[in-house]
């Protein structure tokens, strides 16, 4: 099946920040870039035939477009919106190989039948397209248009905020971050895991804890120092990451969403990308969560950056050490609500940990950091590289995380 | 004017988790009242856009960003 597109609009502009931090990512995982490609499954409300699937998966190409631009490569990668096109639908799950990202639609889909009528539709996103919170609006958006309601006001353009981003305003933002990249830079270690050691085969493996002592207290933790749990969680890994590598200051890469802005919060866009969270190690926990709560609201400032001005900050600072500086220690919290501030008495946060389970659910040869921790409804999870952390390492780590925040809470 | 203005924007930027009204009423910092760190850089962005000013991220700026009344008079009197 075809789906024959007509926007309203064409055009050409450079990449956006988020774009090229991924196109980066992208260049450093081939061939294994599949990696990135992410679906959604929309299950269609009431019964939709295929026509008015295609139709409304039509209206959704056409509304957003991220969703009908490729990539232009002259000496500089570029975007390249286009108002006509005919975008292969196939039944049943779309192809999770890597994308021709100069030649394919950035969007696969895939529809799922039971007999006339349609009950879900895939859509895999090529990740110069969208990020995890781009594709949740493309997904809202093709459930309004499954409904007969189609939106109303006009999508936000990622061609605009390249645009933007390139213009007076922007380079004033790019440029506070950057001098946040730099100062922090200055005082940092080149690394959090300097010392490679034999690993594990093969060399990446995830440990994920499961454990509702942590989440109450967390929340706990978060509601008696007016912080977020996302902050409460941040503070505690670099905390931690901090005392298990011995340095005085630990650093960590959050990945922010950089939805903050009304022109970003609703873009069908690849927007996340690594902001700069420091902390000074060793504190009474309750200390270093009040240093870490406007840390943390730097940190995500300056993950709207450019990455040109990161990058040319990271080689001066590692020519001017003579070693390459970067902290290999990033910290993601995927989870898309909040739970919450909520007081919990210390015996339920205790008997809690009866409860709390350590699972392997990953291993894997390549990963392009040292040390990933994952935040989901799930638990928290950390993937590692076993030559900087070993196995044992990374259990001890976790355990540690619980012992630290539980403590915290029940003190 | 300024600080009814401030409430609309806490609500705006907390998807209504915490209303203009609560905001007006709070005496505890808008953080205790369940006000995120997305909520919180939304406002941050949202009053230096509308007030063309810069939020200064440091433990003193934010808690000015906890106190309506400070903040909205600390606005006027700039």
């Amino acid at each position: 099946m075809i789906v024959e597109f007509a926007g309203p609009d064409e055009g050409t502009a450079p990449l956006t920040w988020g774009q090229r931090a991924i196109w980066e990512a992208i260049l450093h995982t081939e061939p294994d870039d599949h990696y990135f490609n992410f679906d959604r499954v929309v299950k269609v409300p009431g019964d939709r035939s295929v026509p008015e699937v295609l139709a409304a998966v039509r209206a959704l190409v056409e509304r957003h477009g991220s969703l009908r631009t490729r990539l232009g490569a002259r000496r500089e990668p570029y975007q390249r919106l286009e108002r006509t096109g005919r975008l292969p639908v196939t039944f049943g799950a779309p192809a999770a190989t890597r994308f021709d990202y100069e030649r394919e639609w950035p969007l696969r889909v895939g529809l799922t039948t039971d007999g006339d009528r349609v009950t879900h539709v895939t859509l895999l996103f090529c990740h110069l397209a969208a990020d995890g919170a781009g594709a949740e609006v493309a997904v809202r958006d093709l459930r309004m248009l499954l409904l007969g309601r189609p939106p109303s006001a006009p999508a936000p353009r990622a061609l605009d905020l390249a645009l933007w981003q390139q213009g007076e305003q922007g380079r004033r933002v790019a440029t506070a971050a950057a001098a946040h990249w730099e100062r922090e830079h200055r005082r940092i270690a080149a690394t959090m895991f300097p010392t490679p050691a034999k690993g594990s085969d093969p060399p990446i493996w995830r440990a994920l804890l499961h454990s509702p002592a942590l989440d109450l207290a967390v929340r706990s933790i978060a509601a008696a120092h007016g912080a977020s749990t996302s902050t409460v969680l941040l503070a505690a890994v670099a905390e931690l990451a901090g005392r298990h590598t011995g340095q005085e200051i630990s650093a960590v890469l959050p990945i922010v969403s950089n939805r903050f802005r009304r022109d970003t919060m609703a873009v069908v866009s690849t927007l996340a990308m690594e902001g700069l969270f420091t902390l000074e190690v060793g504190l009474p926990f309750a200390e270093a969560l009040r240093a870490a709560g406007p840390a943390a609201l730097r940190a995500y400032r300056s993950a709207y950056h450019d990455p040109a001005d990161r990058a040319m900050i990271v080689r001066a600072e590692s020519a001017r050490r003579g070693e390459r500086v970067h902290p290999h220690c990033c910290f993601n919290d995927l989870r898309f609500a909040d739970p919450g501030p909520a007081a919990c008495e210390p015996d339920e946060i205790e008997k809690a940990r009866a409860q709390t389970t350590l699972t392997w659910p990953l291993s894997q040869d390549n990963l392009d950091c040292r040390f990933c921790v994952h935040v989901t409804t799930e638990g928290v999870s950390l993937t590692a590289d076993t030559r900087y952390l070993s196995r044992p390492d990374i259990e001890r780590y976790l355990l540690d995380l619980e012992s630290l925040l539980v403590e915290t809470a029940t003190a | 004017m300024i600080k009814e203005r401030l409430a609309e924007l806490v609500e705006e930027s907390s998807d209504g988790a915490l209303t203009a009204q609560e905001a007006l009423r709070a005496t505890v910092p808008l953080t205790a009242l369940g006000l995120t760190s997305v909520g919180q850089m939304r406002l941050i962005d949202a009053i230096e856009s509308e007030f063309g000013v810069e939020v200064d991220l440091t433990e003193d700026g934010l808690e000015l960003l906890d106190d309506l009344d400070l903040l909205a008079g600390r606005l006027s009197s700039r």
